[in-house]
C-alpha cells in the first residue's frame, strides 16, 4: 500500500500534513489544561457569589471578599492563557476559551456591582470593558496585533448574564427586606437595556441572548410595581 | 420615580450609551466585513463548480486539457482571482483566522477545482505548498490568502467525489478503469488505474488522525461521503465485470441514488 501512495501522491504530503495536525492539537491540549483550570476557579468564584442572594447588603463584605480572593485565582490562569495562546493566532483557537473568558468577565461584573473590586467607592456600579481588561490584565478588543485579548462580544455576553442575574437579585432583595435594591437594579437594568438597543445585531449568539433583556426589565419592574403598590418602596 | 433621576448624575438612560456606540461602530464594521468575505466566498464557490462542471466534459486522463476546457474555464478563474482580491486585505494578520469559517468553502471549493484539474492532467494530487502558493498567486497585487491546510485537506476530501464522478463517466463511455502509466519510484511499471489511485487517497485520508475540534468534525463528516464515492466506483466496476458484455454503449450506472448524502461546499 506504501508504495502505491507514493505512485499517486508523492511522498510524505500526508506526513507533512499529520506533522501539521499533531502541531495543533499539542497546542490545543495545551490549552485545554489551561482554560480548565479557569473554569474551575471560576465555578468557586460564581459559588460564592450566589450567596449574595440569600445575604443582606450589611453583611455583604466577607461575601465580596472571598469573591475578590477567587477572582484574583482565576486572572491568574487567563494571565497563562494570555501568554500561551499570544503565541499562537487569536482566532485560530479562541473558541477554546471564548465561553471561560466570558463567565469570567460576567464573575467579574457581579462582584463589581456588588461594590467589590473596588466598586463601592464609585457611583456606576458597572465596569466598563476597559476596566475589565485591567482587572484581568490583558488588553481588550484588540485591532493592530494579534494577541490574546478580550472581545467585545464576550464582554457583551457576560453582561447579559450580569442582567439576567441581577433581574433574580431583585426578587431575593425582597425577601431579604431590602426594597432599596430592586429599585436600583431597575435603573440599572434600563440603561443597560438602552444601550442594547442602539447596537445593530446580526443573527447571532448575541442577538439571541440580548433578545431576553426585555423579559428581565420587565421582570424587575413587576418587583418594583409591586414594592410601590404595598408604600414599600423607601422615601428619598 | 421622577425622584431617582435627582441624583445629580447625568440622565440615566445616556450613562451607557458612549460605550455603545462605540461597540455598534466596532460590530458594524466587524459584520460588514464579514458579509463582504460571505459573499466573495459565495462567488468562488459558484465559479470554482462552474470550472468542476467544465472538467467533466474532459475525457482523458494524464493530458494536457482541451483548449476547449481551458478557454471556457478562464473567465470563472477571472471571477475567483477577482473576488480573492476583493476580499484578501480584510483576511490579514489578526482577521485571517477571525474570518477563517467565512472564506472557508470559498477556499475548498477552489482547491476541489484546482486539484481536480492537476489530477486529470498528472495524475498526482497537488500538493500543500504548490496549493497553497497558487491561492496566494490569485490576489497578485495584494497581500494574498492564506489556504489553511484544513481547507486543503478538506478539499481533497471533496476531490474524491469529483474522481467519482469522472471515473462512472469515463466507464461508461469506454467500459474501462481509466488507466494511468507511471514508472513507479523503483524503476518497475505499477499497475495503476483511477480507483487503485482512490483507494490509496482513501487509506491516506483513513490514516490522518484529524485531532478534535471543529476541524476533526468537518472530516468526519466529509469521510463518510468520501468512503461511498470510492464504493460507487468499486460497485461499477463490479457491474463492468459481470455484466460489461451485455451492456449497450454508452449506458451509465446508476449513481444517481446515493447523491443525497454528498456534502458540498
Amino acid at each position: 500500500m506504501e508504495t502505491n501512495r507514493a505512485n499517486m501522491t508523492q511522498t510524505g504530503i500526508f506526513e507533512d500534513l499529520q506533522r501539521k495536525i499533531d502541531e495543533d492539537t499539542a497546542v490545543k491540549d495545551q490549552l485545554r489544561d489551561i482554560v480548565q483550570s479557569i473554569e474551575k476557579h471560576d465555578r468557586t468564584t460564581q459559588s460564592i457569589l450566589s450567596r449574595s442572594h440569600s445575604t443582606p447588603s450589611s453583611e455583604l463584605q466577607p461575601v465580596i471578599q472571598a469573591a475578590e480572593a477567587n477572582i484574583q485565582q482565576e486572572v491568574k490562569a487567563i494571565g497563562q492563557l494570555s501568554e500561551v495562546a499570544s503565541k499562537y493566532p487569536y482566532y485560530k483557537f479562541n473558541y477554546a476559551w471564548s465561553r471561560q473568558m466570558q463567565d469570567a468577565c460576567f464573575s467579574i461584573l457581579l462582584c463589581g456591582y456588588l461594590g467589590g473590586l473596588g466598586k463601592g467607592q464609585t457611583n456606576d456600579p458597572l465596569f466598563k470593558i476597559e476596566q475589565v481588561g485591567e482587572i484581568m490584565a490583558v488588553p481588550v478588543n484588540l485591532k493592530d496585533r494579534d494577541a490574546f485579548h478580550l472581545t467585545i462580544e464576550e464582554y457583551l455576553l457576560a453582561l447579559v448574564s450580569l442582567i439576567e442575574e441581577l433581574a433574580r437579585l431583585a426578587r431575593n432583595s425582597v425577601t431579604l427586606g431590602d426594597y432599596r435594591r430592586p429599585l436600583e437594579i431597575s435603573r440599572f437594568i434600563k440603561d443597560v437595556h438602552a444601550g442594547f438597543q442602539i447596537l445593530n445585531l446580526k443573527n447571532d449568539t448575541l442577538r439571541k441572548r440580548s433578545d431576553g433583556i426585555k423579559y428581565r426589565v420587565k421582570d424587575v419592574e413587576d418587583v418594583v410595581y409591586d414594592l410601590s403598590l404595598r408604600g414599600l418602596l423607601p422615601k428619598e | 420615580m421622577a425622584s431617582e433621576e435627582a441624583s445629580g448624575t447625568a440622565p440615566s438612560t445616556s450613562l451607557y450609551l458612549p460605550s455603545f456606540e462605540y461597540f455598534r461602530s466596532e460590530l458594524d464594521e466587524h459584520h460588514d466585513r464579514r458579509e463582504r468575505i460571505i459573499k466573495a466566498s459565495r462567488d468562488i464557490t459558484a465559479a470554482s463548480k462552474k470550472i468542476i462542471f467544465t472538467l467533466h466534459r474532459v475525457r482523458q486522463l494524464q493530458a494536457p486539457l482541451p483548449q476547449n476546457v481551458i478557454k471556457g474555464n478562464a473567465q470563472y478563474y477571472e471571477t475567483i482571482s477577482k473576488q480573492f482580491a476583493s476580499v484578501s486585505a480584510d483576511l490579514q494578520g489578526l482577521n485571517a483566522h477571525r474570518y477563517a469559517r467565512q472564506i472557508s468553502g470559498g477556499c475548498q471549493e477552489y482547491f476541489e477545482a484546482a486539484s481536480f484539474e492537476h489530477y486529470l492532467t498528472n495524475a498526482r494530487i497537488l500538493p500543500y505548498d504548490e496549493a497553497a502558493a497558487q491561492v496566494k498567486k490569485l490576489d497578485a497585487e495584494g497581500p494574498g490568502i492564506e489556504l489553511s491546510m484544513e481547507d486543503y485537506i478538506l478539499g481533497i476530501y471533496d476531490m474524491t467525489g469529483e474522481l467519482m464522478k469522472f471515473a462512472i463517466t469515463f466507464m461508461a463511455t469506454n467500459q474501462a478503469l481509466p488507466a494511468i502509466s507511471s514508472p513507479a519510484e523503483g524503476g518497475n511499471v505499477s499497475q495503476r488505474n483511477l480507483l487503485t489511485d482512490m483507494r490509496d487517497l482513501r487509506s491516506a485520508l483513513e490514516s490522518l488522525d484529524a485531532g478534535y475540534g471543529p476541524f476533526a468534525k468537518d472530516v468526519d463528516k466529509k469521510a463518510d461521503v468520501m468512503r461511498a464515492s470510492v464504493e460507487k466506483v468499486e460497485k461499477a466496476l463490479y457491474g463492468l465485470t459481470v455484466r460489461g458484455a451485455e451492456r449497450p454503449k454508452g449506458w451509465m450506472p446508476d449513481v444517481e441514488a446515493g447523491r443525497a448524502l454528498e456534502v458540498e461546499g
